[in-house]
């Protein structure tokens, strides 16, 4: 009884609530800051640490780099004279056309525009949305394209087999960019256009009579404007700089994606021969280093060729680059292919589809396109990594940054080409690989 | 006339029926791969054989008997150049395994950092660590061990003013000096007390493991315990006359005397290639982390665990399931890379082997077999050693 009272005026005696704890600032810069960067006591310090780091790292370069530059001077001497702790960013510039096209001769540099000017303006309508056979315009691509590519960049006399394929290739962009302007205006492709006045003739196949009809007509047109025009020739030996890098590793990595795919395939393939000589392939090329298979293709390739086959160094090279990429690229491949549900084989073979016709019809499209990022991601290795053709002497970009440094005018300028030319990889693969970036997410959402 | 029509019709979907019998198909495929493979292998050889015998250079490995003749700039077995090209090779893997594991050891340290980094609640800390990645991995490997041999390290002072650690370690534009270690007689027995200690650590710790999975708390005993063993070596190492002393580098005119070196050429090579793929471990460490399920942390703090003990507990161990695949695999990169100091003139395999001893002798194929062969036989022993240990990881999921 009377423990109940006490507990009833226990009850009703007033008891203050706690104090409410004080506002947190968290909107505004300030709350801002204190949630990302001043959080705490080892938050702030850390952030203190940082900030005092990348001061002590930026300002230095920063005045190195920008503030005591010297932009245009005649030497390096003038450079130092100018200012002594300072980059002498002249040398680069001066040397900047060798960077790009190394020593190709300067009054011809226009022919290697050209050239990559006519690879990119081939690849473009493939961002096209509304032309069809894409797939055709691609194989055509990396069939033709080096022909023509190598016709315009050599030069001389190159033979009548080279001058039909130029021909053949130019032949082929002509009709790919009337094409172009006929399906945005007409909706159909020249040869959609002639193939009903082929039809009584050809029947069912008045298609690809036609297409075939008009090639070789714009062929001939193409032989005849061009028969007399011979380019001054440029031998292997002057190709150098950024131009030698692009052609080694774009290349490889066109020539790297057939030769992945067939030993993607050999691996997953059912015949046992086949099989153990993919994977011998492929793990023999990823087991060693790149280097050594440069090495192996300028000291042992010459061995393995009659003495009377003449190759260049540029050959060799590029023959071991495409094996070496192709082995990485058979494992990307094959992760493309690990990621096709096996429903889609299936049923590919339930409705009586052949293997090659269920791979090129059903799996490849799906795996490539799953695999585009990782595509993208092995091309900038293989473009990074095309620097080490300059150890075995190939004037690529990084032998001609190398060599601005011998030159009497620059002697013993050695940081500023390596920053320049590392600025200038940065910005390239760091471009490609936000792509790539940009791509998945694409994909992944399209799903 | 009909039965000859018949037998016809027969004998054609005989036909059909083998070409399209996809067993005979594969085999006639297998038998042209292999038919083709022959050919291809006969013409090299017989090409091989022709040059050889033009060039007057039979097939053999005999020269490896064969003296060298020229010095190795740095070396950490004994050589010199009256030996043969057989030193000269184990001059090369171990100096290129050396190295490797240097460089696998720190990047993997600092790797872990990087990738720990990115994670940070810090948004400064968080983007230096992008930014750090970015940078080094997208800027080729070469460019890099490039500018740090010429730009940094050859620029450094001369040995009278070089930067002194303490007057124990000094670096300078001909290397690095270190004390080095002198074992002397009584050595014996602190290195088995060593060796006892560490097997008694381990199996403390097992000790220690299993008593905490079967009662919830830490051991008591392994604290104490642990101590009476450091107690343990000590003593032993004092008994015996304390057997170790070390050699400190001392100038001595133009140079240094005693202590260890290692050249520029590998102080450079080292820290480009620890950054360089202490970059990608990182992204591979935070893909490790942010590839566990954000429930496990919200669990592990509903049931009421510390921070550092979900760290140990349930963070590391899934995240190492994720992690050490990838890991492996830049392992592996890296001890192929580490051939890239011969662009500085690092004495490892391909600078020694197959550039300086292939122009001497002029044995390209035997070289460039015995170099590959190496690489094969080092990458093929990491990735099973490794993929056996993954294994045991992976397994204990079940």
């Amino acid at each position: 009884m009377d423990e109940q009272t006490t507990a009833k005026t226990e009850l009703l005696k007033f008891v203050p609530k706690p104090d409410r704890p004080p506002i947190v600032i968290s909107h505004g810069i300030a709350g801002w800051l204190k949630k990302h960067l001043f959080g705490g006591f080892w938050n702030t310090l850390l952030t203190i640490a940082v900030f005092t780091l990348l001061y002590l790292l930026i300002k230095p370069f920063l005045d190195w780099a920008v503030i005591n530059a010297v932009w245009s001077a005649a030497n390096r001497r003038e450079c130092m004279t100018v200012s002594p702790d300072g980059a002498c960013w002249a040398g680069v510039i001066r040397w900047f056309n060798n960077l790009i096209y190394g020593r190709y001769p300067d009054l011809l540099q226009w022919r290697v525009n050209l050239g990559f000017g006519i690879g990119i303006i081939w690849a473009l309508p493939l961002a096209l949305k509304r032309l069809k056979g894409k797939l055709q315009i691609g194989v055509a691509g990396v069939v033709l394209y080096p022909f023509v590519a190598a016709y315009i960049f050599l030069g001389g006399e190159r033979g009548d087999f080279h001058y039909l394929v130029f021909c053949l290739g130019l032949a082929y962009l002509i009709l790919l960019y009337i094409d172009v302007a006929l399906v945005h205006t007409r909706g159909k492709k020249l040869s959609q256009v002639f193939d009903r006045y082929l039809e009584p003739i050809f029947g069912k196949r008045s298609a690809v009579a036609s297409f075939i009809l008009i090639m070789a007509l714009i062929t001939v047109l193409c032989l005849y404007i061009f028969r007399g025009v011979e380019l001054e020739y440029v031998s292997i030996e002057f190709w150098g700089g950024l131009f030698l890098t692009v052609i080694i590793s774009g290349f490889s990595i066109t020539m790297a994606l057939p030769i992945g795919i067939m030993l993607a395939l050999g691996r997953r393939s059912t015949m046992p021969v086949l099989r153990w000589f993919s994977i011998a392939t492929i793990e023999l090329v990823r087991s060693v280093p790149m280097i050594t298979v440069l090495f192996m293709s300028v000291t042992m390739m010459p061995l393995f060729f009659p003495n009377t086959m003449d190759l260049n160094k540029l050959a060799q090279v590029i023959i071991a680059v495409c094996v070496f990429a192709g082995a990485y690229m058979a494992e990307t491949v094959r992760g493309g292919l690990q990621s096709i549900p096996k429903g889609q084989f299936d049923a590919a073979m339930s409705i009586g589809l052949g293997y090659w016709q269920t791979m090129f019809l059903i799996i490849l499209p799906q795996a490539l396109r799953a695999m585009i990022p990782n595509i993208v991601t092995s091309f900038i290795s293989l473009f990074k990594d095309t620097t080490l053709v300059s150890i075995i002497g190939l004037f690529d970009i990084m032998l001609m940054a190398r060599n601005i440094s011998i030159d009497k005018n620059w002697f013993g300028l050695h940081s500023e080409p390596l920053v320049a030319i590392s600025v200038l990889f940065f910005v390239f693969c760091y471009g490609m690989s936000q792509y790539s970036q940009r791509l998945e997410r694409k994909l992944n959402t399209s799903r | 006339m009909v039965d000859s029509q018949d037998g016809r019709n027969a004998s054609k979907s005989r036909l059909k029926k083998l070409i399209y019998d996809s067993s005979l198909r594969s085999k006639a495929i297998q038998f042209f791969v292999v038919l083709v493979t022959l050919g291809a292998t006969y013409f090299l050889i017989s090409n091989i054989v022709n040059n050889l015998r033009q060039m007057e250079l039979p097939f053999g490995f005999g020269f490896v008997w064969s003296t060298a003749g020229f010095d190795v700039s740095w070396s950490l077995i004994p050589y010199d150049p009256s030996m043969s090209y057989g030193n000269v090779y184990l001059v090369g893997i171990v100096n290129t395994l050396v190295l490797s594991a240097l460089i696998i050891f720190c990047s993997t340290v600092l790797g872990f950092v990087v990738g720990i980094m990115r994670l940070s609640k810090n948004l400064l800390v968080a983007q230096f660590a992008r930014w750090y990645v970015e940078f080094f991995r997208n800027v080729p490997l070469l460019i890099q061990i490039v500018f740090w041999f010429i730009v940094v390290f050859s620029t450094l002072p001369a040995p009278r003013q070089s930067y002194g650690i303490l007057d124990l370690f000094f670096l300078n534009n001909r290397g690095f000096y270190f004390p080095s270690p002198v074992f002397e007689e009584g050595f014996l027995w602190a290195l088995i007390a060593i060796i006892l200690g560490i097997v008694a650590f381990v199996v403390l710790r097992k000790k220690s493991e299993a008593e905490r999975k079967t009662t919830g708390y830490p051991w008591r005993f392994f604290y104490p315990l642990l101590a009476a063993i450091i107690a343990f070596v000590a003593i032993v190492f004092i008994l015996s006359g304390t057997p170790l002393s070390w050699i400190i580098p001392v100038l001595q005119g133009f140079n240094f005397e005693g202590g260890s070196f290692i050249p520029t050429a590998f102080v450079a090579a080292f820290v480009a290639m620890t950054i360089y793929r202490s970059a990608s471990i990182g992204e591979t460490v935070r893909a490790g982390i942010q590839a566990i399920h954000k429930g496990q942390l919200e669990a592990a703090t509903a049931i009421g665990f510390p921070p550092v003990q979900t760290l140990r507990f349930i963070i590391i161990p899934q995240a190492a399931r994720a992690i050490l695949p990838p890991l492996i695999n830049l392992w592996l990169t890296i001890v192929k890379e580490s051939s890239l100091a011969v662009a500085i003139g690092f004495p490892e395999l391909v600078s020694v082997f197959m550039q300086t001893s292939l122009n001497q002798t002029g044995r390209a194929i035997e070289i460039v077999m015995m170099v590959m062969g190496f690489y094969m036989c080092a990458s093929l022993t990491i990735s099973f050693l490794l993929n056996q240990y993954n294994k045991r990881i992976q397994m204990q999921e079940g």
